[in-house]
């Protein structure tokens, strides 16, 4: 009884949260799993040793589907959907990796590149760092148009930051905070590129509602949100992006 | 600016905060402890935090740690800094000289439910065995005493009957003098998940919390009773669940005393128990008196989870007893999503109760006038032990001061703060003749101590707690002893320097001992717990992984049978009049901690730099009193000033604060006055009046001007 809360592991991120269910068996990239119903295909492929590269899910939220980086090939269907969202089904046969595959995801993840700080790209060790490692994605093909890099930093809160130059507007920190502490502090205010974190009424954290929990610190797969004892000295701006 | 650095290790251990006991990561740089971020596999926080468990754990290296230990002949001498021999010796030798003078029963140990579970054990065996007397308590006589009590009276076991994640399966849930949001977030989180897949939610509090109403949760009922007025409330309310026959006939009669379940009905179905009778006192609407009952009874799983509002009252015991009785009466125990639930406010409450720190109990709740108990500790002790019960904490004080009481042991305790009537507890230290205080840092209480003996946080021992759920994990040394030892280390040496002698290698050892000496944690081992992350006691050979759910099949009573005690409303005799007219009641806020010895060093004080008298608008202006003004508080027993802030969180009539500052001594006014069966102080009522006060200008401490951390008072 309650998986989702339960069934979570320390140094497995299963993407989506573990499920109650009867057992369902399906292949992915020709192995054998056995999952619960209601189980994703990402949590599957997890399950299988086979995790699928993602930034927008982890397994303490529920899925989203906002980041595409999770597409996979499913015999049977159109398209590629994404693993998150898509629920396991009796049979099923996954592919997490091919060709077609690498080549959407690479696209994503340089479109996610183009508007990323690049001398925070080495030595970064985020879940985002990490997938780009795992992708082998190091530059972007967009080059540097519009971003954020000048973006207030907001340093309200003792504990942590926000830095939205480095935010890839995943919503994990909002979903934590509804989710899993229940205070709702935090949304994305505007629309496309002016998307944005924002505490309460796009107040500093310090002065919002937020309840200093650390919840969405934990959830943030960039570094966007992260904790100023991680740091020696003040922290700055990212260097301007040369060219 | 460059990535974060990153940690390069990690110790996964147990917060030392409250009772929730969430598993922490705390990782580490270099050697340096450099964040702590929440276990996704601890059972009791499922990966989540709050902040001060995840933020506010830089206290161990305030600048005023004490680093060495500490001595002086007079309270008005300075501290002398000594060698730890030194410190051991002078007060073994101070003890000795005072039983030898005043008598074996001369001296007595104070421990708290911020040590572990291993030195709650050897404070207690300090005692016992070395001082040869029952003169031991601990912190939880001020609070959850009457837990014990009233639990085990009626259910059989004075804790918690369900595991934190029951409450998923609960479909009505009763919060009683509790504010989990504040003073218990990781659970109060897990609650606030349940509301919002439907569950409903019953909130007994005089105040409008936070748990009453916030995003995506509000109550269905909030009875805002008038401040000690829960035992008529409760009767009330047991009596709509007789007089309307909504009560579990069939549980009651395979499950509990029947006589005494009839007696029980006679008495709350009277009518002097009539919502009609009882809301107009409580200062509730009777109409809603009957619709908590109403879907309380309703179920189908109904889940109470109630802290130190209920206990911190003259009918604290009765009180528990009323829940107690509610859910047997309505068949709410042993399965998941019921049960009976202390909320417990320290990280080792439980410990601290289950582990023989009383007077008169020996660990597992067993009393020391029974010989065959008392046999099996001389046994491994090696000692003849006392048969007669010792003095609880506030009769060693009362000894104290008339003369009897010489001295005391004082382990991570500030009783000067935290007890009730602060000019007795002062009194009775000034007439003690060697205080011997461990603690990490100099508090209220060290200002009348003889010995100091410098402590180590949790971040630097080795240990168990054991929290609100029964469940015990392990605290695992981050870093090294600041000041040389760990706390069990300076225990057992004070027994050695006592002329006790006793060793262990490591506090598994004791941890051992106590599972030798203590049926609930018979099976509990240091290796249990290292293979499966926790384990909730009872833990034995028929349940060697522990236990989650109690009741299931009988209550730990002789006759496995529920009893239902009788619970007749006694008013307090704490009573407003014209000279104070209002209720004070008090209560937790989020980013401190207890009176904020750790958190007040820390900067969760940004949120709450000091404490402030929440106030009715329509007695602020009653009084001339406006949002920010200085107030003077008075009440019999004293006074204190505070900021005013207009909250519509109280009623008219009644004003609350919280204790987390040492500066604003709300325990100068409160009563004297204490629960019937277990002496825990009657914290949550003391009638009170509000007058404007005039502060010089340059002693009003704005917000923004506050002591930066680092600033911070040096010597409290």
């Amino acid at each position: 009884m309650w998986s989702e809360l339960r069934g979570l592991k320390d140094k497995t991120d299963f993407g989506t949260p573990p499920r109650d269910g009867l057992p369902v068996t399906l292949e992915i990239d020709g192995v054998s799993v056995t999952v619960p119903a209601g189980s994703s295909v990402m949590f599957a492929a997890a399950a299988a040793g086979q995790a699928i590269p993602k930034l927008c899910a982890t397994d303490m939220l529920e899925a989203f589907g906002s980041c595409r980086v999770c597409l996979v090939e499913i015999e049977g269907r159109n398209g590629y959907p994404a693993s998150c969202t898509t629920p396991v089904v009796e049979g099923m046969k996954v592919r997490t990796q091919s060709e077609t595959l690498r080549r959407l995801r690479r696209g994503v993840l340089e479109l996610y590149l183009s508007d990323f700080p690049s001398s925070e790209i080495e030595g970064g060790w985020s879940e985002f760092h990490e997938t780009l490692k795992a992708e082998g994605v190091t530059e972007s093909r967009y080059g540097n148009g519009r971003n954020h890099f000048d973006a207030t930093i907001d340093q309200s809160n003792p504990y942590f930051l926000f830095d939205p130059a480095k935010c890839i507007v995943c919503s994990r920190c909002v979903r934590a905070c509804a989710e899993v502490q229940g205070t709702f502090a935090l949304t994305i205010t505007g629309r496309s590129f002016e998307s944005k974190v924002a505490a309460s009424q796009d107040q500093p954290f310090f002065e919002s509602e937020c309840v200093s929990c650390g919840a969405c610190v934990q959830a943030c797969p960039s570094h966007a949100l992260i904790e100023k004892s991680l740091f020696e000295g003040e922290y700055r701006h990212a260097e301007p992006a040369k060219t | 600016m460059p990535n974060p650095l990153k940690p390069d290790r990690s110790v996964i251990t147990t917060c030392a905060y409250c009772g929730v006991g969430c598993g922490f990561k705390a990782e580490m740089r270099a050697g340096k402890i450099v964040r702590m971020t929440p276990w996704k596999e601890g059972k009791a926080n499922h990966g989540h935090s709050c902040i001060k468990g995840r933020f506010a754990y830089d206290y161990y290296n305030a600048p005023d740690r004490v680093r060495t230990p500490l001595i002086r002949a007079s309270i008005d001498d300075p501290w002398t800094p000594v060698s730890w021999q030194e410190a051991f010796d002078y007060a073994a030798s101070a003890f000795r000289r005072i039983q030898a003078k005043y008598g074996v029963k001369s001296l007595g140990a104070v421990s708290s439910s911020r040590c572990t579970n291993e030195e709650i054990f050897l404070v207690q065996k300090f005692a016992r065995a070395v001082l040869g007397n029952n003169n031991i308590d601990n912190c939880a006589r001020i609070c959850h005493s009457p837990t014990q009590f009233g639990l085990t009276n009626t259910i059989g076991a004075g804790a918690a009957s369900q595991h934190f994640d029951s409450i998923l399966q609960a479909d009505v849930i009763m919060v009683v003098g509790a504010n989990p949001t504040e003073g218990h977030p990781v659970f109060g989180s897990l609650m606030k998940r349940r509301i919002r897949q439907g569950a409903k939610l019953i909130v007994i509090d005089p105040r409008k919390t936070e748990t009453v109403e916030s995003a995506h949760c509000k109550a269905d009922v909030h009875l805002a009773i008038r401040p000690g007025t829960n035992v008529a409330i409760l009767d009330s309310i047991a009596h709509v669940v007789v007089r309307e026959k909504l009560y579990n006939e069939e549980f009651v009669r395979a499950r509990c005393e029947v006589k005494e379940f009839e007696n029980w009905k006679a008495l709350v179905g009277s009518d002097k128990y009539t919502p009609e009778a009882i809301g107009p006192l409580a200062g509730v609407d009777p109409a809603d008196i009957r619709k908590a009952a109403r879907m309380y009874a309703g179920g189908p799983n109904s889940a109470i989870y109630y802290g130190l509002g209920v206990t911190e009252h003259s009918q604290g015991s009765t009180g528990v007893m009323c829940l107690g009785n509610l859910g047997l009466s309505c068949g709410m125990l042993g399965r998941e999503g019921v049960g009976v639930n202390p909320l417990r406010g320290q990280g080792n409450v439980q410990g601290g109760s289950c582990l023989g720190s009383w007077p008169h109990v020996f660990s597992g709740y067993r009393f020391v006038t029974d010989y065959e108990t008392r046999s099996s500790f001389e046994a491994e002790w090696g000692v003849p032990l006392d048969s007669e019960p010792g003095l609880r904490l506030p009769n060693m004080l009362d000894a104290a001061v008339a003369g009897s009481f010489k001295g005391m042991y004082i382990m991570g305790e500030d009783p000067v703060q935290s007890d009730p009537n602060q000019h007795h507890v002062i009194a009775a230290m000034k007439n003690m003749e060697c205080v011997v205080l461990h603690d990490l840092f100099l508090n209220e209480t060290s200002k009348y101590a003889h010995v100091f003996f410098p402590g180590s946080s949790s971040l630097e021992k080795d240990g168990t707690f054991t929290n609100a759920e029964r469940r015990v994990s392990r605290v695992r040394k981050v870093i090294e002893p600041l000041a040389g030892y760990q706390d069990w280390e300076i225990t057992v040496k004070f027994m050695n320097a006592m002329g006790y002698a006793v060793s262990y290698d490591n506090p598994g050892q004791v941890l051992d001992e106590i599972a030798r000496l203590s049926p609930a944690y018979r099976g509990m081992s240091f290796a249990l717990i290292d293979r499966i992350g926790s384990a909730q006691w009872p833990c034995d050979e028929t349940a060697p992984e522990g236990t989650e759910i109690l009741h299931r099949v009988k209550f730990p009573r002789a006759n496995g049978l529920g009893a239902f005690m009788l619970t007749e409303y006694v008013p307090t005799a704490e009573r407003t009049n014209d000279k104070y007219p209002l209720l004070l009641t008090t209560g937790r806020i989020l980013s401190q901690y207890n009176v904020g010895t750790q958190t007040r060093r820390t900067p969760n004080s940004m949120w709450h730099p000091e404490d402030v008298l929440e106030i009715n608008e329509q007695d602020a202006i009653a009084r001339g009193v406006k949002d920010g003004d200085f107030v003077r508080v008075s009440s019999r027993f004293g006074q204190i000033e505070l900021r005013a802030k207009i909250s519509e969180r109280v009623n008219p009539g009644i004003v609350y604060t919280t204790f987390h500052h040492a500066k604003s001594k709300s325990n100068a006014v409160t009563s004297d006055l204490s629960d019937w069966a277990t002496n825990c102080p009657e914290y949550k009522v003391t009638a009170v009046d509000i007058v404007r006060a005039v502060m010089p200008v340059a002693e009003i401490p704005r917000a923004a001007e506050m002591p930066r951390v680092e600033e911070m008072e040096t010597t409290e």
